[in-house]
């Protein structure tokens, strides 16, 4: 049974295709990469897929459970978590409390939880303090725990690569690999392609909406419709 | 209160509908260009409607001019205050949180209605110039009403003529489209924003002094007027300016129709429900147009 | 912190004695602008609950005033009630006016609520008007007389008094906290798992029942209601420059902003009769502009304090 399967996912903004027939299938514990040029459809993709907008046709199936046309807030809860490109902190929560707040169950054991994903990433002095004064770093990776207090069983991660520093990258990227190998399903978009190379088993990639290659990374990199959306003819 | 519809009825409806129709388009043409430039939701544009009502009877009991003809002036004073309102107040919330331009325009209304009701007093005003209808072929034209028409549609159609032809306009509608691509291409938006501003208010203050005659004036008139222009706006389409007219028009018929069944009282009801219902089923209204 | 903890209660005590006190040797008048000012807190801390929390603008939530108002006033008159159980009954009525509203409307983005919600007063107005053989149309409806002005001020004291505890018990709660993410950033929320569709209803509910009790006591006291007199748009201004004065989104804000607005109104209407309307428009620009986290919101954030503030 495969995790995530998407099935010919079509969305226009007003007769321009931003996703166009896009089908692919995740299977559990393996990390995904979707990659392509700026406005081929990646992060309208995942907002179909998490919800956050309607899809013109096509279904997406998780676990087997049909969840298009399903609220936004019913798909994270079903096990869906994602991050955004641009980051969404809740900037007048302190940091703990972005962490508590989308956590059920007694809160005590949730201040718990909360506190260890702190640590985890080395920010638990910063628990009290406003979401909205912590640094560009600090904020991505609060929003990258606060997607694993709901325990998901798919995380789709929208550039975590972004505007981090080497270091903190490889921090981020060693605790996806935990997460795969805790058996979770990863999907990522990502500009960088050494993260992608690195990471992901299979790559699929989207030009003008469209999925023009999937596989694994050094056979993307060669494939020339690959390179013809990414450079050109 | 079964009535059975007679031809002559739905006749009158019709006319009646688009003569109130004019005015209510032109009116929320105004807010749906503060709303398409600045993406600020203007609570104090019914007020301005009200404005424009007690300019009109003013220059009337001061000139004993035409009351029609001075239409222009009245525009011209409100298209001043709206500047002026722009320029100190609200530029300072475009951009801001919806939330903040809300309740800035929501102070802003409350502020100018008591300030009118302490000037004037809340005592009715009329502008008794022009009384009764013409009655061509079995239906009922009320003369106060249809010279409003037509000053309203003329109005209505110098204002879209503006808007297509002349650079203003276009910069306007450029505005209004994208304020990043404006910007680039050399568009003084701030000033843009002036003259949007000054613009609404002056098509609200022109459906004021047009009301002046057929209704009476008191400092309360206008609230109903930002209701309702905020219903055709949802009719139309939020940000699709053709889409005003179109939403005026048929406010008014509505209007018209569920009065001939129901009392007047459950016609304001009727706007009301309308509102919700569009904004559930259509957000973007009937016409298609930009989401909040 | 206990120390100052214990100060700020034993404070409290104080205050809460003095009031309970206050009637045995307190002039007519005094007692009844303190009433009066337990309404207001009242009022403004419900308003504050769903616009405050949410960031959901209510304009119209003088509606739920009207509907306690003659919820009430039509039990106790031709049912007979005793006002006690009329006031519970017009919050009754005002939290499933605010379910009948709230459905529909809370589906909608923010701003396409404000608009909804602004015309929904004078839609009740015209409904009451309608309704003539029940609610007395606009001649309005008198209650039998009835002196409880000291027994109403002891409830809607207590009224007061829960709509403060309730905000506090809200904003130290996950339930507050998520109520404050659909302010911040709703889609996220969404994406987050957070229903924000129940939770805002939720909070619209709540704020619902102080405004509909307070109405049933308010007519009970004033012994005769009016559309004109319980629907007024003048409740919600004061409403909502209240809490925007006060600190929106806090706890004691709503309490800062009823007592200190009730002092200047009381004070500009000694002297210059129908201008404070006019003033609290002012002031609501002045502090939309220069002041938007009000007194206490502004503290907060200066010196550091406590979101129970």
């Amino acid at each position: 049974m495969s995790m995530l399967t998407v099935e010919d996912v079509s969305r226009s903004f007003g007769g321009v295709a931003a996703v166009h027939r896009v089908s692919f299938a995740l299977e559990p514990g393996r990390i995904y990469g979707l990659i392509g040029p700026n406005g081929s459809g990646k992060t309208t993709l995942f907002n179909c897929i998490t919800g956050l907008e309607r899809m013109d046709s096509g279904h997406v199936r998780f676990k087997d459970q049909r969840i298009d046309g399903l609220k936004a807030s019913r798909i994270a809860q079903l096990g869906i978590g994602r991050t955004f490109q641009v980051i969404r902190v809740f900037p007048e929560l302190t940091a703990l409390e972005n962490l508590l707040v989308v956590t059920r169950g007694p809160r005590a054991e949730a201040e718990r939880r909360g506190r260890q994903m702190l640590e985890f990433v080395k920010l638990e002095r910063l628990a009290g303090e406003y979401a909205g004064n912590l640094s560009y770093g600090q904020q991505k990776l609060v929003e990258f725990v606060r997607v694993l207090m709901t325990d998901p069983a798919l995380i789709l991660l929208d550039e975590p690569a972004a505007g981090v520093n080497r270091t903190l990258l490889n921090d981020l990227l060693a605790a996806v690999s935990r997460l795969r190998d805790e058996g979770r399903t990863i999907l990522l978009v990502e500009h960088d392609m050494k993260v992608v190379m690195g990471l992901c088993e299979t790559v699929f990639v989207l030009d003008h909406g469209e999925k023009i290659a999937e596989g694994p990374p050094g056979l993307i990199q060669a494939d020339e419709r690959v390179i013809e959306a990414y450079f050109g003819r | 209160m079964a009535v059975a519809l007679t031809p002559a009825m739905l006749g009158q409806v019709v006319v009646s509908g688009l003569l109130a129709g004019a005015l209510y388009a032109m009116v929320a043409l105004g807010l749906a260009l503060i709303f398409g430039v600045m993406r600020v939701i203007n609570i104090a544009h019914g007020p301005m409607v009200m404005l424009g009502a007690y300019g009109t009877y003013f220059l009337w009991q001061a000139t004993g001019v035409n009351p029609f003809l001075t239409l222009p002036v009245t525009m011209a004073a409100l298209f001043v205050v709206g500047l002026a309102l722009q320029r100190a107040l609200v530029f300072r919330v475009v951009g801001a949180p919806e939330l903040s331009s809300l309740l800035l325009t929501f102070g802003i209304s409350i502020a100018l209605v008591n300030l009118v009701q302490l000037a004037f007093t809340s005592n009715l005003r009329t502008v008794e110039y022009l009384t009764g209808s013409w009655i061509i072929g079995g239906l009922a034209l009320s003369k106060p009403r249809f010279i409003a028409f037509l000053f309203a549609a003329g109005v209505t159609a110098l204002a879209f003529a503006f808007l297509k032809f002349t650079r203003l306009g276009k910069a306007i509608r450029a505005t209004s489209q994208s304020r990043e691509v404006a910007l680039v291409c050399g568009i003084n938006v701030a000033r843009i924003h002036l003259l949007t501003f000054g613009l609404a208010s002056a098509l609200a203050a022109s459906g004021g002094a047009l009301l002046a005659v057929i209704v009476a004036i008191q400092p309360e008139m206008g609230s109903v007027w930002t209701f309702k222009s905020f219903l055709v706006i949802v009719l139309g389409g939020a940000g699709n300016y053709p889409g005003a007219l179109l939403g005026g028009l048929l406010l008014g018929l509505i209007e018209q129709l569920a009065s001939l069944f129901l009392t007047t009282q459950l016609s304001e009801v009727v706007a009301y429900v309308l509102l919700v219902l569009v904004l559930l089923v259509r957000p973007t209204g009937l016409l298609g147009g930009r989401s909040a | 912190m206990t120390g100052a903890r214990g100060a700020v209660l034993a404070a409290l005590a104080l205050v809460a004695a003095a009031l309970c006190v206050y009637p045995v040797f307190g002039t007519g008048y005094g007692i009844r602008a303190t009433l009066q000012v337990f309404m207001w807190i009242a009022l403004a801390g419900s308003w504050n609950l769903i616009s405050g929390l949410t960031g959901y603008v209510s304009f119209g939530h003088v509606a739920f005033f009207g509907i306690g108002a003659y919820a009430g006033a039509i039990l106790i008159t031709t049912a007979g009630w005793s006002w006690p159980l009329a006031a519970l009954a017009g919050g009754v009525a005002a939290c499933v006016l605010a379910l009948l509203i709230g459905y529909p409307c809370l589906r909608l983005k923010g701003p396409y609520f404000a608009i909804a919600m602004l015309g929904l007063n004078e839609v009740l107005r015209a409904l009451v008007s309608y309704f003539e053989g029940l609610t007395g149309g606009g001649s309005g409806l008198s209650l039998p007389t009835l002196d409880a002005s000291t027994p109403i001020y002891y409830v809607m004291g207590a009224l007061a008094a829960a709509v403060t505890a309730m905000t506090y018990l809200i904003i130290t709660s996950r339930f507050g906290l998520r109520l404050m993410t659909i302010r911040e950033d709703e889609i996220a929320a969404e994406a987050m798992g957070i229903d924000t569709f129940r939770h805002k209803l939720g909070a619209f509910l709540l704020s619902a029942a102080g405004p509909g009790i307070a109405g049933a006591l308010t007519a009970r006291d004033q012994g005769y209601i009016e559309p004109i007199s319980v629907f007024p748009l003048a409740v919600t201004v004061t409403m909502i420059v209240m809490v925007l004065f006060g600190g929106k989104g806090t706890v004691w804000g709503p309490v800062l902003g009823a007592v200190a607005l009730f002092v200047i109104q009381e004070i500009v209407w000694a002297r210059y009769p129908y201008v404070h309307p006019l003033l609290f428009g002012a002031i609501i620009v002045v502090v939309v502009l220069a002041m938007p986290r009000g007194v206490l919101g502004l503290l907060q954030l200066r010196y550091r304090l406590p979101r129970t503030i």
